[in-house]
């Protein structure tokens, strides 16, 4: 705007000099007042009158524009609602409307297909992978079964129950990613942490993992309850499977500000912005998914938060915070 | 004991009624609604399995029809839905499990008889194999006369697999039952192994070692006759 009112200026300006430059060439001296002032009264006036005109319509486009971003900020790709914009007397915005709607359409038809698909992936593939697992399984069960044929069946199994894993995974990423949980609630990281420890209290215990709590004070934050659980289920699994084999340890801080997780391990290969990658494996660990860091990232994109991973003095750490 | 297995999908209803069957039970297939609808009505069953996807009618309907009218049969769902709404809306409609699609088969067994344990009083409160007791109502094991000192998991181990007896059971389906499904693979079977060694360990301390098998690669048997 000021780039255009610096314009204004140095055009009138100009304008002016040469309307004077002209009157000074054409007319006689002692008119020189008269005619100028005939010329200058109503160019000023035209002048102001531009101006009041633009600063109307400036207002105007400004005021539709502000229009325009407030209906992308309420639009909601799950609503089934129709987006509407109002009719504008500029063309170029009726256009624009035009394309947006469009464009609108095409995410929502998008959205509602890749939706159909996770549902349909869910459903439709669970059935024969469970087919296929008891029939498998049903074979181990033969009594004349040779060991060779055993290793065999052996395989198979492991191999649908990484697939249905794989899977499980996947649609767990997709869901999150659609923001498909609807349990939100304020979450107390103190409490969450505490719940999910619990499910590896045995864990711990056998690999002689020490718990190193740091409570200053709780982390709060409005998220899905589901997904906090998971999410940490995520953190604790990784902190014990990357963890050190003697003396193991996990460190768990929480102040109002951050959370981090953090344990001893070997030095990660690849660059840290990488780990939060799919199907990008640290371990050489053949049961891993390599999905589980991608899910955490996923689950805190959604839910407000921040994670970041460092390696340090031979220590893994994520950090969770606020947006 | 009758079973009622109500499952669309042939593959997985042929499966059910070849493993159960080994098990003793007498099961019989519905592959609809309405003749799940129609059994339920004439016979009486000890237990049901019901899919919730049915051809001609939703499975929870089943389930409401079955308990506004008897109250023993024990009731199961088997649904590839995962969301805990549903599940929710399974059990309050009065369903006593829920198992998601793909589970194990050894796990739909533990549960049948989890839940036969519950409802009727006389089926199976101690479970008998000569020198090794398991007292499910105590949660207690008697090994050669002694009562071990197991920890949770191994008791919840040990169970498993003596539901499961003279059966394969896969370390994958050992994991899924004591963790459910979020625990990865490569943490749970560390620890499988782990807890299997000290309930080995206490059992041959009491001369019952002969129960637990290991079958090498897949997993663990229980051994008895």
């Amino acid at each position: 705007m000021k780039k255009i009112k610096r314009l204004y200026l140095v055009f009138s300006v100009v304008a002016g000099l040469i309307g004077l430059l002209l009157i000074f060439l054409l007319f006689p001296k002692e008119y020189f007042f008269k005619a100028s002032l005939i010329l200058i009264i109503p160019l000023s006036c035209l002048g102001i009158s531009f101006r009041m005109i633009t600063r109307h319509r400036v207002r105007l486009i400004r005021k539709q524009l502000y229009q325009i971003i407030q209906t992308l900020e309420d639009f909601d790709v799950d609503e089934p609602t129709d987006v509407q914009f109002d009719d504008s007397p500029f063309p170029l915005f009726n256009e624009l409307n035009e394309y947006l709607i469009e464009l609108i359409d095409r995410i929502r038809s998008n959205f509602q297909a890749n939706k159909q698909f996770t549902q349909n992936a869910s459903h439709e593939l669970q059935t024969p992978l469970a087919i296929i697992k008891g029939n498998a399984e049903l074979l181990l069960q033969s009594p004349n079964i040779k060991e060779k044929e055993m290793e065999a069946i052996g395989v198979v199994l492991q191999n649908v129950n990484r697939l249905a894993k794989l899977n499980g995974a996947l649609i767990l990423l997709s869901k999150i990613e659609h923001s498909r949980f609807a349990d939100n609630a304020k979450i107390s990281f103190i409490q969450t942490i505490e719940t999910t420890l619990k499910n590896f209290k045995d864990i711990i215990r056998i690999q002689e993992i020490t718990i190193e709590k740091n409570y200053e004070a709780d982390f709060v934050q409005e998220m899905s309850e589901t997904l906090a659980e998971t999410l940490f289920n995520n953190l604790f699994q990784n902190a014990i499977r990357y963890n050190i084999v003697e003396n193991g340890v996990i460190f768990i801080t929480t102040n109002t500000k951050q959370c981090i997780i953090s344990n001893p391990g070997k030095s990660p290969k690849s660059e840290p912005i990488n780990l939060f990658k799919r199907f990008k494996r640290e371990s050489d660990i053949e049961e891993s998914l390599g999905l589980g860091l991608s899910i955490v990232q996923s689950i805190c994109e959604q839910s407000g938060l921040d994670i970041n991973y460092t390696y340090k003095n031979n220590l893994h750490s994520l950090t969770i915070q606020r947006k | 004991m009758k079973v009622l297995l109500i499952e669309d999908e042939p593959d997985l209803l042929r499966l059910m009624h070849r493993y159960l069957k080994k098990e003793g039970y007498l099961c019989e297939e519905a592959k609809t609604f309405k003749e799940g609808f129609i059994k339920i009505n004439n016979f009486e069953y000890e237990c049901a399995v019901i899919d919730l996807n049915l051809p001609g009618g939703d499975g929870l309907k089943l389930v409401d029809i079955m308990r506004s009218e008897n109250t023993h049969t024990g009731i199961i769902i088997i649904s590839a839905r995962d969301k805990i709404e549903d599940r929710i809306k399974g059990l309050d409609m009065g369903a006593d499990d829920y198992l998601t699609k793909p589970f194990n088969l050894s796990e739909l067994n533990a549960r049948i008889k989890a839940i036969m344990r519950r409802k009727t009083n006389q089926f199976d409160q101690l479970l008998n194999f000569g020198n090794l007791i398991i007292n499910l109502d105590e949660r207690k094991v008697v090994a050669d006369g002694k009562v071990l000192q197991l920890t949770k998991k191994e008791y919840n181990i040990l169970l498993y697999l003596a539901r499961n007896k003279n059966r394969v059971v896969t370390k994958d389906s050992i994991a899924e039952h004591l963790w459910g499904d979020y625990m990865d693979n490569a943490v749970s079977f560390d620890f499988i192994y782990a807890h299997v060694k000290n309930l080995r360990k206490k059992l041959v301390e009491n001369n019952c070692g002969e129960y637990l098998k290991t079958v090498y690669g897949i997993g663990y048997k229980f051994e008895a006759v």
